[in-house]
């Protein structure tokens, strides 16, 4: 990484607030620069057309088919499965197959989180 | 007065006490984010929609050994960004990573150049030309550039969540969205030093 590209790393943990206390002189002072700018400007430019660009709505029907794959799980679910070792609970389920809005099943065939 | 984390660890508790209407509390309140997260990862709207689904359960077989290390919603989401993944796998559509693509080998865009002539007046036109890049150059990053920065731009996560999420170090997640932006920033380039209205 060269000076400015290391000067750039620095705006953008800066523009994030998460800029090292040691490091914010230097990235404060390349702000002065054009370069150091011209990254301040583009970085929030991103960051401002990201959260104006709207995300696909749910569904209407999503929260009836959860609520059934759900009560689903709740009648199936025993209280001592052992199927779910991850640490802190993000492991995979078991290899049942529920139908969602595209009619596939296959992804909890094996999900394999973590 | 109990802050989010909190708030949600609340309810995780009561669910793992049996209460299900607790588990529907935490559906209402994450599953638009969940989905806003997704979508960015499995374009189309109804597979997106699968894998919220999907996440949800997982999330409720998983809750009773959920100690509550990591905030709620952290966890949550990187049960959402691995199902994504995963879905992503068993569809034959693997999304890059940046060992197989490099961030600065990503492709143009030249779908931008074809908008510089629709009529409209300019102003908008820079604008949805530079939202037209933004976009195409985020769905061209490897999958973890693309995580990093949506977790952090859309989501609004700090880089210690982030980290949780995704299961690397700090120093990872702030090098991940720098380069991010940087490939975003390069496409944007051409567009903001010769503006619409100077390039005939």
């Amino acid at each position: 990484m060269d000076t400015n590209e290391t000067l750039r790393a620095h705006i953008s943990a800066l523009v994030d607030g998460e800029l090292p206390q040691a490091d914010a002189e230097l990235a404060l002072a390349a702000l002065q620069e054009r370069d150091g700018k011209q990254a301040w400007d583009r970085y929030h430019l991103i960051r401002d057309t990201l959260r104006a660009t709207p995300a696909p709505d749910l569904s209407p029907g999503f929260a009836e088919r959860l609520a059934t794959a759900l009560a689903h799980e709740q009648g199936r679910l025993p209280s001592d499965r052992g199927d779910l070792a991850d640490g802190n609970g993000s492991g995979s389920g078991g290899a049942n197959a529920v139908t969602g809005s595209t009619g596939q099943a296959a992804i909890l065939a094996n999900p394999g989180d973590s | 007065m109990t802050t989010e984390r909190e708030s949600d660890q609340l309810l995780v508790e009561r669910v793992q006490a049996g209460d299900q209407k607790a588990f529907d509390l935490l559906v209402s309140k994450y599953q638009r984010r969940l989905m806003r997260l997704v979508s960015r990862l499995v374009h189309d709207p109804a597979e997106a929609e699968d894998v919220v689904q999907e996440t949800f359960i997982k999330a409720y077989r998983a809750l009773r050994h959920f100690r509550g290390d990591s905030a709620f919603y952290t966890w949550l989401y990187r049960i959402g960004i691995n199902t994504a993944k995963n879905y992503l796998v068993t569809q034959g559509r693997r999304a890059p990573t940046s060992t197989e693509t490099d961030a600065e080998g990503a492709e143009g865009f030249d779908e931008a150049d074809s908008l510089r002539d629709i009529n409209t007046p300019e102003s908008m036109l820079a604008s949805k030309q530079i939202a037209h890049t933004v976009n195409a150059a985020m769905e061209a990053l490897p999958q973890e550039l693309r995580t990093a920065i949506v977790l952090r731009e859309i989501e609004g996560l700090s880089y210690e969540e982030i980290s949780e999420v995704m299961a690397c170090p700090i120093g990872t997640v702030r090098s991940r969205i720098f380069r991010a932006r940087e490939v975003i920033a390069d496409k944007l380039r051409p567009l903001l030093e010769f503006p619409v209205d100077k390039r005939r």
